[in-house]
């Protein structure tokens, strides 16, 4: 992307950002049984898909890694993890605040808070393995095999963790028969704030691989 | 020369059992690992009386990080000994691969039989479900060995090693280090949920071939 097409791109998260803000604290009703709570959720769930999204993408980049060997790609990969590690953080300790506000703790080992929190141990695994490879080539293809052989986890996270503890967590916004049951308005903030979220990603992802790989590999890479 | 896999495998196995057995440092490591810790838990805890969930869960723990004391070795041996380079010259991938997780299989079973019953006897745990324990320590080391075989690879030539493989082998094993928890809950007198053993050795056939082929990509390296 040029300079021209990253300040558009700039400028619209940042009307999308104080958009969101605005519904969110002036537009949207307080919720049955949560009230005022509900508000933190347009932070939290947002965060919460970045931290998936990111980790998906980084396996998918791993993947490319291995079968390509392009240096971009192992940038981008390593990008989407440190990204990752930070919205992780985000999701944990808002989900943390919540948790606190409507069920009295701050951690009960809900399956969303045990996959989250397995996702956070991945992260800080594939970061530490990172720092600790000598030789950025063994690196990359070592961290590749990482964060692929990790994906593997994903079924369990999400088909077997949910039937080994209770949750407490609100249902999601698409339930299990399907259908979406949210009241129209937090359904358009909802998917508004994660647009916003998602685009965020992708932005600072894409500028810090700008920025770490030098002007020819770039040109050299994106032939 | 043309040796089948199978062949392979067997004399990878036998190669890792003859060096383990000779200098016998990972395996001392690991049970004298495992029984320190049971030492120490029997004592803090002075005997038994536990809810069998906690028993499950300590004795999972024990398992998991005596296995770390020695199943981390098991490409870092060789590199130090400067024999991994021969290996990648003359042993086909994938019989090098499933020789040594099959080495580590055996290694945490033979561990497993010698920790379990002494952890029986020092917390004073009865056992309702015999079948279902040895299943779900099959299983477990199972998974175990196939994680920690390739994950041992990927640290070899690290330039730290202390935690570095108990950090990356967590996150991967918890699919069958919490089912292998609630298994071991019901052998111990709680309620037996039989699914949870089809779930783990499903993972653990997952694990496998997902080691089996990335390690390729680590094995021939360009």
């Amino acid at each position: 992307m040029d300079i021209r097409g990253d300040t558009l791109l700039q400028l619209f998260i940042g009307i999308l950002t104080i958009a969101v803000l605005g519904a969110v604290f002036l537009v949207v009703p307080p919720a049955e049984g949560l009230g005022d709570y509900v508000r933190l959720a347009f932070f939290h769930i947002p965060v919460a898909w970045v931290s998936v999204l990111a980790f998906l993408m980084s396996a998918w980049w791993a993947a490319a890694y291995l079968r390509k060997g392009s240096q971009r790609v192992d940038a981008l990969s390593a990008g989407s993890a440190k990204i990752g590690l930070i919205f992780v953080l985000l999701a944990t300790v808002s989900g943390a605040i919540f948790s606190k506000m409507t069920w009295g703790a701050y951690w009960n080992w809900d399956p969303r808070q045990t996959t989250i929190f397995v996702l956070l141990l991945i992260y800080g695994a594939y970061l530490t393995l990172r720092s600790a490879i000598p030789g950025a080539e063994r690196r990359a293809r070592v961290t590749a095999v990482y964060a692929l052989f990790s994906f593997l986890t994903v079924p369990f996270l999400v088909f077997i963790i949910p039937r080994l503890y209770f949750s407490l967590h609100p249902s999601p916004v698409i339930n299990g028969s399907g259908s979406i049951d949210m009241d129209p308005v937090m359904l358009a903030v909802l998917l508004a704030a994660l647009l916003d979220a998602t685009l965020i990603y992708f932005w600072l992802l894409f500028r810090g691989v700008r920025r770490q790989l030098p002007p020819a590999k770039r040109q050299e890479e994106s032939a | 020369m043309h040796v089948s896999i199978f062949q392979g495998i067997k004399l990878v196995f036998g190669k890792e059992l003859t060096a383990g057995l000779r200098f016998r440092a990972a395996w001392a490591a690991m049970f004298m690992f495992a029984l320190t810790t049971l030492a120490c838990v029997s004592m803090a805890m002075q005997g038994g009386g536990l809810d069998p969930r906690l028993l499950a869960a300590l004795l999972w723990v024990i398992l998991f990080f005596a296995s770390m004391a020695g199943a981390d070795r098991v490409f870092a041996d060789e590199d130090t000994a400067g024999t991994l380079l021969a290996l990648q010259v003359y042993g086909p991938a994938q019989a090098v691969l499933l020789g040594k997780m099959l080495y580590t299989f055996f290694l945490l079973l033979v561990l497993a039989v010698f920790i379990t019953p002494l952890f029986l006897m020092f917390m004073d745990c009865t056992v309702t479900a015999p079948l279902v324990l040895a299943g779900t320590i099959f299983l477990g080391t199972w998974g175990i060995a196939a994680a920690g075989t390739l994950i041992a690879a990927l640290t070899t030539g690290a330039s730290i090693h202390s935690g570095l493989f108990s950090i990356l082998m967590l996150p991967v094993i918890l699919p069958v280090f919490l089912p292998a928890i609630f298994l071991t809950t019901g052998a111990f007198g709680g309620d037996v949920q039989l699914s949870y053993l089809g779930g783990m050795g499903i993972y653990d056939l997952i694990l496998t071939l997902g080691a089996s082929v990335l390690f390729d990509y680590l094995w021939f390296e360009e």
